[in-house]
């Protein structure tokens, strides 16, 4: 079976600092990966050479069976792999409903359609018709999960969907995340949160200057919790 | 005298609208400011001149857009994309060297001389105005302006790619990571702006002489229009359209002497009372 998303060795710049060193990772259909590591490792920059926002130099991305030569922000979307970009970006001048509709741009059918959407988070219905950043941010976040699923995906990419969130809204993404997960869409998670790593993900990255540096099944107990946290630790 | 003064006002707007919807979208997708958008809507009316000449007037109205939309994809592909992240120097520089090629082009294509396109005969006619004989012909370029008001209005509120260029307006990064297009959307867009300046033309050209410093004024307004309204405001513009061109009406009435100044002192004065424009939100 070939994986939904293989990135191979790759080399990733902003202008001439240069971020990601021989970076390889796959994720394969329906799996639950999570990226972990500290501040500044280079987590977000996988995802922007993935879309085209920071340049690629040596290496090799694949999205299914297509290699991507120059990425664009929009080929990802087309090959079903779509970001819930960290910090969320909801567009401002969109009404909740309205961003959930532009999620569906690629026209892609599947299960996922407004009304689902607003059976999962219901809050977003209620708030339909106010502007998307009129959120908390905590809605905020679900809205930015609810429009990736509106690209009824194959795989989804979440930059730490739980950066600045309460402990309550987390328990309820993690509930949200397992279940799409149930339902066959691959999720590869970045995060610094542990405790949801290991609620969510079967196996897992860990990622130091720019680079994988290690990797294995997630164990979902205190120990596994405790090995996790080491590699994020300073 | 004021009746006809206020109905030319009116006409006038509505051809700013047209002007000034192409130029807000243009800066919406691409942060453009487009200087060269005056000499796209000379460039329309005198494509319009030669294609009635040789056919007639109704063939021009669809063929002088048509022809500037095709302009207009080639300038996003060649020249917009390109110029997307530069400093906003470099932009009004590229934009008004463009300006500087285009009215030399019309003028070595088409002389320096005026020129002037016969009214249509089918609107070749007076009708009756509250007691004031009107042109006809300046009635069907308000409801030309007004179709082009609400049919974008309407496009952009309710349809899926009025939605895409919307969203791409804000955040184009992000409206793209939702598998938009937003390069091919780009192109459409100042594609549809191009066509707008060029419809402008057309239209204006049985009723303003054609001459190749016939951008000049209306690119001035065009700006004043832009930037009163809101940069990147379509119904901000749309308002701000009609002000001006009732303000002009109403001054060269009552203070004929000003009446040239009167764009800029509105300028001033709404710029003074919101720095952002009357819809702006942005910087
Ligand atoms: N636009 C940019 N231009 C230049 N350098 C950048 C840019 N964005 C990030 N960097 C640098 O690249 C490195 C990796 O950043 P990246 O955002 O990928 O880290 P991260 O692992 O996602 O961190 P965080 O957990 O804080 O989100 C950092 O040293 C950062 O300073
Ligand atoms: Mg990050």
């Amino acid at each position: 079976m070939t994986a939904l998303l293989k990135v191979d060795r790759i080399n990733a710049f902003y202008g001439a600092a240069h971020i990601l060193h021989n970076l390889s990772l796959e994720v394969r259909a329906g799996e639950r990966v999570a990226l972990i590591g500290r501040n500044g490792v280079g987590k977000t920059t996988v995802v922007n050479t993935l879309l085209g926002l920071a340049r690629l130099g040596e290496g090799q991305i694949r999205f299914r069976d297509s290699e991507i030569r120059k990425p664009r922000p929009y080929l990802a979307a087309q090959h079903s792999i779509v970001v819930v970009p960290q910090g969320r970006r909801i567009i401002a001048n969109l009404t909740v409903e309205e961003n959930l509709v532009l999620g569906a741009a690629t026209g892609r059918k599947g299960p996922w359609t407004v009304p689902e959407i607003y059976k999962l988070f219901p809050i977003l219905q209620e708030r339909a018709h106010t502007p998307g950043t009129a959120l908390s941010g905590g809605q905020q976040q679900m809205l930015a999960v609810g429009r990736a699923l509106m690209a009824n995906p194959s795989l989804i990419l979440l930059d730490e969907p739980t950066e600045g969130l309460a402990p309550v809204i987390v328990d309820q993404l993690a509930t949200i995340f397992n279940r799409v997960a149930d339902q066959g869409t691959a999720l590869l998670l970045i995060e610094q949160n542990m405790s949801l790593v290991v609620r969510v993900a079967h196996r897992y990255l860990a990622m130091a200057k720019g680079a994988v540096v290690a990797s294995g099944e997630v164990n979902n107990s205190r120990d596994g919790l405790k090995d996790l946290e080491a590699h994020i630790m300073v | 005298m004021l009746t006809i003064n206020l109905f030319n006002g009116l006409v006038y707007g509505t051809l700013l609208i047209v002007m000034c919807s192409g130029l807000a979208l243009i800066y919406g997708l691409r942060r453009v400011v487009n200087f060269a958008h005056g000499s796209l809507y000379m460039l329309g009316a005198y494509i319009g001149y030669s294609v009635a000449a040789h056919a007639d007037f109704w063939v021009a109205l669809f063929v002088a857009p048509a022809v500037m939309a095709a302009i207009g994809v080639v300038l996003d592909r060649y020249g917009f994309r390109l110029l997307q992240d530069r400093d906003p120097l470099t932009v009004v520089l590229v934009t008004f060297g463009l300006l500087l090629v285009i009215e030399d082009f019309v003028q070595t294509v088409w002389g320096k001389s005026n020129l002037s396109l016969a009214t249509p005969d089918a609107l070749n006619f007076a009708v009756n105005l509250f007691g004031t004989q009107v042109p006809a012909y300046r009635i069907g370029v308000i409801v030309v302006g007004a179709a082009v008001a609400l049919g974008l209005s309407l496009w952009l509120r309710f349809s899926r790619y009025g939605l895409f260029v919307r969203a791409a307006s804000t955040d184009p990064t992000t409206t793209s990571m939702q598998g938009v297009n937003t390069d091919a959307l780009s192109a459409g867009v100042v594609g549809l702006g191009t066509a707008l300046a060029g419809l402008a033309g057309v239209v204006s050209a049985p009723f303003m002489s054609l001459s190749p410093s016939m951008s000049a004024d209306v690119i001035i307004d065009s700006f004043v229009v832009v930037v009163i309204g809101g940069l990147g405001s379509l119904a901000g513009a749309f308002i701000a359209a009609m002000v001006l061109g009732m303000v002009q009406a109403v001054g060269a009435v009552y203070l004929p002497d000003a009446s040239v100044l009167l764009p800029f002192v509105l300028m001033v004065a709404i710029l003074i009372w919101r720095p952002a424009g009357f819809a702006g939100s942005r910087t």
